[in-house]
């Protein structure tokens, strides 16, 4: 596993994958969407972009930014 | 956004009451100040016990191949990095799939804190044990160490660790409980309300931080009366072990 060439989730820089996957909205549990040139993770549903801050995804509503509706 | 505000309730914040809504931002500001210093704030608490606690959780827990595991106010990742050991040794074992362990906390400088350590496999996530980003029945272990305390509604807390977790799914909870002989208290509190916040001063130059965790160590309910909310959040097999004479307890269940 070691000789792995690193990634950068791995390096810390992007939001790991695998979280990617199973992370949802915590205030309408449905999925979310990886904006990468804004580096957010959107929630259609509830109308907010949660922010990730250095790879690690914030996922308080208090800290989302508000989205109007698309 | 009402999902938020409780009806502005009280929640209790160390000895003082506190309106609800503002207890999450203060607690915050306890862990902004001690983030950095988190280990000796627990070795001071728990005169060097916590190592030991946290070896006992990680065995109980046993973590296996392929399960996903959340690990809430897991900030440094100190339990997170013990399941993963486990869980690997497992895996080299027996083989199967990698396991998923998530490091989960409310405190963005905790997570930072943690991470400087070494992202070690690890996912992390900042993130609110009252509403939990993940869906429900999606986790196989739910661990909650030294965090519960400081959650505004724990019944909500519960609630949401028995929504993600998956049925067979294991819910643990490591936090200070209540010396079982009327001495031992005696001599905790002595420590705890004397000693530790001139120590937690003279270390990071603030004894308010360390005087909120004493005090809300206090007001944590008891063993049986903790059981018994986690029995009402659904869970099933609810026990506890007492480490040290109570000074800490591992609450455990399961959702059937």
């Amino acid at each position: 596993m070691t000789e792995t060439p690193k990634t950068a989730a791995m390096e810390g820089r992007e939001i790991d994958p695998r979280l990617l996957e199973i992370l949802v909205c915590p205030v309408s549990r449905t999925p979310l969407t990886y904006d990468r040139s804004r580096g957010e993770l959107v929630s259609k549903a509830a109308g907010l972009a949660y922010p990730i801050r250095d790879g690690v995804p914030i996922m308080l509503a208090g800290e989302a930014r508000e989205i109007s509706d698309a | 956004m009402s999902v938020v505000m409780s009806k502005t309730k009280t929640a209790s914040f160390g000895f003082q009451d506190v309106p609800a809504h503002e207890k999450a931002s203060r607690v915050r500001g306890v862990f902004d100040a001690v983030a950095s210093r988190y280990d000796l704030m627990n070795d001071l608490m728990s005169a060097g016990m916590h190592r030991a606690w946290k070896d006992a959780v990680a065995a109980r827990l046993n973590p296996r191949p392929g399960e996903r595991i959340l690990d809430l106010a897991g900030g440094t990742g100190d339990l997170a990095r013990r399941f993963k050991t486990l869980a690997d040794a497992a895996r080299t074992r027996s083989g199967g799939p990698p396991s998923e362990i998530i490091v989960v906390d409310i405190n963005a400088e905790m997570i930072a804190a943690g991470r400087e350590r070494g992202l070690d496999g690890l996912g992390w996530a900042v993130g609110d044990a009252e509403a939990l980003p993940f869906p429900d029945n999606s986790a196989d272990g739910y661990v909650i160490s030294y965090g519960i305390r400081n959650v505004t509604d724990i019944p909500k807390a519960l609630g949401e660790a028995y929504r993600v977790l998956k049925p067979g799914g294991r819910f643990y909870c490591l936090e200070f409980s209540k010396p079982t002989t009327g001495a031992l208290e005696a001599f905790y509190d002595a420590w705890s309300f004397k000693a530790i916040p001139p120590i937690g001063k003279a270390v990071t130059g603030d004894a308010q931080p360390y005087q909120y965790l004493v005090e809300s160590i206090r007001r944590f309910p008891d063993q049986e009366s903790f059981a018994a909310m986690i029995r009402e959040a659904g869970f099933r097999r609810v026990d506890y072990t007492n480490f040290s004479g109570g000074i800490t307890a591992l609450h455990g269940g399961w959702k059937v």
